[in-house]
């Protein structure tokens, strides 16, 4: 009775679940027309000094082993923030995307290019993320969070010609530098 | 009222089907077996082999060895038309994106050998519910093939939801219907497969069941067939020269 017990118990719970899709896939319809305004810039700059090697390796030169370290996690948890706005910020880029696949071919078409940079930028957030958790274990090691930083850019500049489509006076950014 | 036989039971044998096929019929005629394919052969050999065993099960000349042999005949063909169905979804869901097609069939592949190999465990532990052992592994079959498609679709979901995909209408709809199904069977048939209930009690799970898939056959109706309200959205009209706005723009980024 044990594996009936669990079985129906996740049964249950996978059922709660799927009866909230239809919920809050409706709830997200009506608030899709404030969208860009869940977006939060990110100072590209300084998540570029943030995840710059050049800049670690001054740090560990610098520094006594056990300052390096402590210095280190304090960039990563911040590095992990970065990302974490990054990967918000490229799952509401999926839904502004999204939106505009009805529009004419020429907005569609850049409006599809923004939904695949959102979703890798998204995708590379979470790993990203695992390997900040992981390096903040083991501060010595290395980190390659450049690809993060490179997709962001990418997006950026898709978020910006999709905006730019779609309403000329007012572009969509998500840097606050660029 | 609930009882094998009643009226009730005959109409949540039949009626299902009759609609499944009816929305198969509906579907055909406006092009549908061009955009879901698997799901149109599920509708159609799902609801024919439902009707197949209802058939056997109210002619008396039928032995109960025949109908467990045909249960187990329309149990594998629907088994395997419900996992084509599901490649037709993620399919459809996932291999628009680029950059999410490839890990995804990674994940997808992982994730159905965790499954069956979990399925295969949680059989292999469960007590035997019948003397009779077609009819006990029928009933372990059936926990098995709800486990992986209920597993497979929750993972659908939750991958989707994460990256805040959303899936076209139609296949939303296809999907939530089959999970919907998926996690009650799974559910029922983990209790009547491990043993769980007495003989006597075990109609009530059929009516459950049924009823379920009555309201997912109803859900099918619904997405297929009646269109997405589309919010009205106001036309914005393109710049005419792309190139001087980008520059203006970029010219605008660089001197902030």
């Amino acid at each position: 009775m044990t594996i009936a017990t669990l079985l129906v118990v996740v049964a249950a719970l996978a059922l709660l679940f799927l009866l909230s899709i239809p919920v809050s896939r409706s709830l997200q319809a009506s608030a899709s027309r404030g969208l860009a305004a869940q977006i939060q810039p990110l100072d590209v700059e300084a998540f570029r000094n943030l995840v710059d090697p050049a800049e670690d390796e001054f740090l560990r030169r610098r520094l006594k082993p056990a300052d390096f370290r402590m210095v280190r996690r304090r960039r990563l948890l911040a590095m992990a923030v970065y990302v974490r706005t990054a990967g918000k910020n490229a799952a509401v880029l999926v839904s502004i995307g999204q939106a505009a696949f009805a529009n004419d071919a020429q907005t569609a078409e850049a409006a599809h290019r923004l939904v695949d940079n959102a979703l890798l930028l998204r995708r590379n957030a979470a790993f990203a993320l695992v390997r900040i958790y992981f390096a903040l274990a083991w501060p010595g090691t290395g980190l390659a969070a450049a690809p993060v930083l490179q997709g962001y850019e990418q997006l950026n500049g898709a978020a910006m010609l999709l905006g730019r489509l779609q309403n000329p006076a007012k572009p969509v950014r998500i840097s606050a530098t660029y | 009222m609930l009882q094998a036989h009643s009226l009730l039971w005959h109409y949540l044998w039949v009626a299902p089907n009759a609609l499944l096929l009816l929305l198969a019929w509906l579907l055909l005629r406006r092009g549908g077996n061009v955009r879901y394919p698997f799901f149109l052969a599920f509708a159609i050999v799902g609801a024919l082999e439902q009707l197949t065993i209802y058939a056997a099960d109210v002619i008396p000349s039928v032995t109960p060895k025949t109908w467990w042999l045909i249960f187990w005949a329309g149990l594998v063909i629907e088994g395997l038309l419900k996992f084509a169905l599901i490649g037709e979804i993620f399919a459809h869901v996932f291999e628009s994106y680029l950059s999410l097609a490839k890990m995804g069939k990674l994940l997808i592949r992982g994730l159905g050998t965790f499954l069956v190999f979990a399925a295969a465990m949680a059989a292999a532990y469960a007590p035997k519910d019948s003397i009779f052992g077609i009819v006990s592994g029928a009933h372990l079959l059936q926990q098995t093939i709800y486990l992986v498609e209920c597993g497979l679709l929750f993972f659908l979901f939750a991958f989707s939801r994460y990256f805040r995909l959303t899936p076209e209408r139609q296949i939303l709809g296809i999907a939530l219907g089959l999970g919907i199904s998926a996690c009650v069977h799974l559910g029922t048939w983990a209790i009547v497969a491990n043993g769980g209930v007495p003989t006597a009690k075990r109609t009530l799970f059929d009516f459950l069941n049924m009823s379920t898939y009555h309201a997912c056959v109803l859900i099918w109706f619904y997405y297929l067939l009646f269109p997405q309200k589309v919010a009205a959205q106001s036309a914005v009209p393109l710049p005419e020269n792309n190139l001087d706005v980008w520059n203006r723009e970029l010219e605008r980024l660089v001197h902030q």
